[in-house]
């Protein structure tokens, strides 16, 4: 069974984070292994090797060095095609969409594609779905573990109150996420072997895309409001009736 | 080498994520507590799949060693297997990483697992004969037992051999062994022994030949102490050994009979490379401290204010960071330096290990103290971790040849050239 997982690289979220002049985040420094994304590697490796046989590649769109991807192919994946454009600074969602869409449909045969849910830098969550309405595919969010048998994946979709089971033909974008399963540690043997598997490195050129527009202009970034001071309530021994009457006042209890 | 390369980055960070999830939150119990560090030791090798790396090593050497035997060259093995995986090569950096970051937080982990699998694993490997390797050797490589290796006694340390008193008599076709060993890495807890004694044979102490055994827990006559209280160093386990009339057949004589003739030239070759393995990992635990130290200690000068200004703008307190950094580039490059030397193919002299040794171990000593002098009262507290540290480090300039002796080895180098 072959796998396709979309990895984004991100800069070092325990990192100072800084914008550009025109308001894009600075990616200049060295990319990691997006945290949300290791679970989808994860479940994307587990299926391969239920299944016995297929690869898992991965996807990815960043600029830079593919210091993440090696990561994501020391865990045990077996190739990488990695995009990596000047003129893809500043793409929006829809255009990072299109970009991983035309990666996919040169990767051959497969499955599966997965994604995380939503990144931890732009976390706009909406790149899966758009991923799967460009390559006309059925789009299933949320799983929390996915099972492929008889021409259909079967996923169990979490919600509020539980999960939802839920199933679509393949190949289908599933999103998956976080925290579903534990994400394998890298081994030495994983890391040294990452080096030699095969990473594709494209420009947007190579994809066939049209570059008329990439949309997105960051018109300005504020500071998020700063929280309005708290009430302060002496504890004169009943402060906790208090508590409880606002607990009350906002419905929780 | 002037950086680790990109590779070995990702395994220290994923080594750093794993001592950040599996032996920080432990670290009470480990350095103040009495909680042994094997079991958290094995699942770091698994987690890494260092266990296994040292079983596929371990079974090809001996695949080897048997092709050996029935007088068939295996060329393609031997070129072919370590190359292609990239792990002869890159393999002696790789056991460094480990090292290091572990010794930021748990320098008495890392002797733990290197008495066992290092100095050990090693005297099996290099003095045993195939049939001891098969029967030790594999399960101490992988920790899945814990070995210690015993030459120190309680009235001879730095003259191991001349004051030697353990012994071991003829009597019939068996061995019996007596003796106490101290100090004794893992001693309370091996299930392993190579026991180091003098072969009586009726001749005077220091004509007799030094002659080594590996024993298990639980023989008659062999009794392993509790840890015993100590300075610092506490995650790593630390005892006596007391033997009374053991019986050992010579299938526990390391070497076999042959041992009994080797010369005392191709006895010293042996514990050469002993020494040069043991002295370079203290660099790496070093390193791992110094690093620690000094990442603390910016982090407390930046933060910490007296008379309204962070400590780190008083020059006093910048002396103490330069050097600190002087000593954490010196370290890392003479680490850099084994490793370059290592993957050419070249063994440091016994004089250049030493001299590794002895500047690393008294680095440590001196930017832990320096770091514990940074945090002030702060410092002294078991809370701020450079307090354990500044204990832990003592050791380096103390076990595998005290910082006098190194002295010894590298005038001894200077003055035979
Ligand atoms: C202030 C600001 C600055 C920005 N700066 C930049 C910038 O400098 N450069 C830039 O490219 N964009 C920038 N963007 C755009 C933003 O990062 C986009 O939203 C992004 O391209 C994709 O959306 P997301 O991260 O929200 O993905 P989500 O939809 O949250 O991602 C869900 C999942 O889709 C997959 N996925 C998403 N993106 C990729 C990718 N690139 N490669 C592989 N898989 C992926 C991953 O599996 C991911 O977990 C900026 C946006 C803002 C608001
Ligand atoms: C925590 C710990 C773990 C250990 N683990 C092991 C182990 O696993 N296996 C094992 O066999 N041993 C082990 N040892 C023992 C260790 O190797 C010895 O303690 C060390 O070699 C010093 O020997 P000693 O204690 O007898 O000191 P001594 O030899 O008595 O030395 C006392 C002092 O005299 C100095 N000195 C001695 N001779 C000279 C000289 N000629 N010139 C100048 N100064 C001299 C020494 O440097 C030292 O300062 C361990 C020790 C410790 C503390």
């Amino acid at each position: 069974m072959n796998i396709l997982v979309c990895v984004k690289q991100i800069p070092d979220p325990a990192g100072p984070q800084e914008l550009n002049n025109d308001n894009t985040l600075k990616r200049e420094g060295k990319l990691i292994l997006d945290e949300s994304d290791s679970y989808g590697v994860e479940i994307a490796l587990q299926l391969r090797d239920t299944a016995g046989e297929g690869e898992v590649t991965l996807i990815s769109m960043s600029p830079g060095e593919p210091s993440g991807l090696r990561t994501a192919l020391a865990m045990g994946a077996d190739k990488a095609i990695h995009v990596v454009d000047d003129t893809l600074h500043g793409a929006d969602a829809l255009s990072t969409a299109k970009v991983l869409a035309a990666a996919v449909q040169r990767a051959g045969d497969y499955t599966l594609v997965i994604a995380a849910t939503e990144s931890t830098d732009g976390y706009t969550g909406t790149v899966p779905a758009q991923l799967a309405e460009i390559l006309g595919l059925p789009s299933v969010t949320f799983a929390k573990s996915i099972r492929v048998e008889g021409g259909k994946v079967h996923v169990d979709r979490q919600t509020e109150a539980g999960y939802d089971v839920v199933e679509a033909d393949v190949p289908a974008v599933v999103t998956v996420t976080a925290g579903v399963v534990e994400p394998r540690y890298p081994s030495f043997k994983g890391i040294m072997a990452a080096k030699k598997k095969p990473l594709e490195t494209l420009a947007v050129s190579d994809l066939g895309l049209d570059l008329s527009s990439w949309g997105q202009n960051i018109v300005s970034v504020e500071d998020a409001p700063s929280r309005a001071a708290g009430e302060k309530i002496e504890d004169d021994g009943e402060a906790y009736l208090k508590i409880v009457e606002f607990l009350e006042e906002q419905k929780v209890i | 080498m002037y950086e680790w390369p990109e590779n070995m980055q990702l395994m220290r960070n994923v080594v750093r994520d794993f001592i950040e999830k599996e032996i920080v939150p432990n670290l009470w119990d480990l350095e103040h507590g009495d909680l042994p560090p094997y079991d958290i030791l094995r699942k770091m090798l698994k987690t890494f799949g260092i266990d296994s790396m040292s079983r596929e090593r371990f079974r090809r050497s001996i695949e080897r060693e048997e092709a050996a035997a029935r007088g068939e060259v295996d060329e393609e093995r031997s070129a072919g297997d370590e190359g292609e995986s990239g792990i002869g090569r890159d393999g002696v950096a790789m056991g460094m990483i480990p090292i290091v970051e572990l010794s930021r937080w748990c320098p008495g982990m890392v002797t733990a697992m290197g008495v066992s699998m290092g100095l050990t694993g090693s005297a099996i490997m290099s003095k045993g004969t195939l049939e001891q390797k098969k029967r030790w050797a594999e399960e101490i490589l992988t920790l899945e037992k814990v070995g210690a290796w015993a030459i120190t006694e309680p009235d001879s340390g730095s003259d191991a051999f001349g004051a030697m008193k353990a012994t071991a008599r003829r009597d019939g076709d068996e061995f019996v062994l007596n003796g106490n060993k101290t100090f004794i890495t893992n001693g309370p807890y091996a299930d392993t022994i190579v026991f180091i004694c003098k072969l009586d044979e009726g001749n005077p102490p220091d004509e007799r030949r030094v002659v080594t055994f590996v024993l298990d827990s639980g023989m008659p006559g062999l009794e392993q102490s509790k840890p015993m209280a100590k300075m610092g160093l506490h995650s790593s386990p630390t005892g006596e050994l007391f033997l009374n009339d053991v019986r050992c057949g010579v299938d526990r004589l390391l070497g076999g009979e042959t041992s009994l003739t080797q010369t005392r030239a191709a006895q010293k070759e042996g514990a050469k490379s002993t020494f040069t393995m043991e002295r370079s990992g203290v660099a790496a635990m070093a390193l791992g401290i110094i690093e620690q130290c000094l990442q603390k200690s910016l982090e407390y000068a930046k933060e910490r204010k007296a008379w309204g200004r962070p400590i780190g703008e008083y020059q006093l307190i910048q002396l103490k960071l330069a050097k600190m950094e002087v000593a954490r580039l010196n370290v890392e490059n003479l680490v850099f330096r084994y490793i370059e030397m290592a993957m050419d193919g070249r063994d440091l002299s016994l004089g250049e290990a030493s001299a590794m040794k002895l500047y690393s171990a008294q680095a440590a000593v001196e930017v832990a103290m320096e770091a514990v002098q940074l945090f002030g009262g702060n410092g002294y507290m078991a809370e701020y971790q450079v307090e354990q540290l500044a204990r832990d480090s003592k050791i380096l300039q103390i076990y595998g040849g005290t910082d006098e002796m190194q002295v010894q080895h590298i005038a001894r180098d200077l003055l035979s050239r």
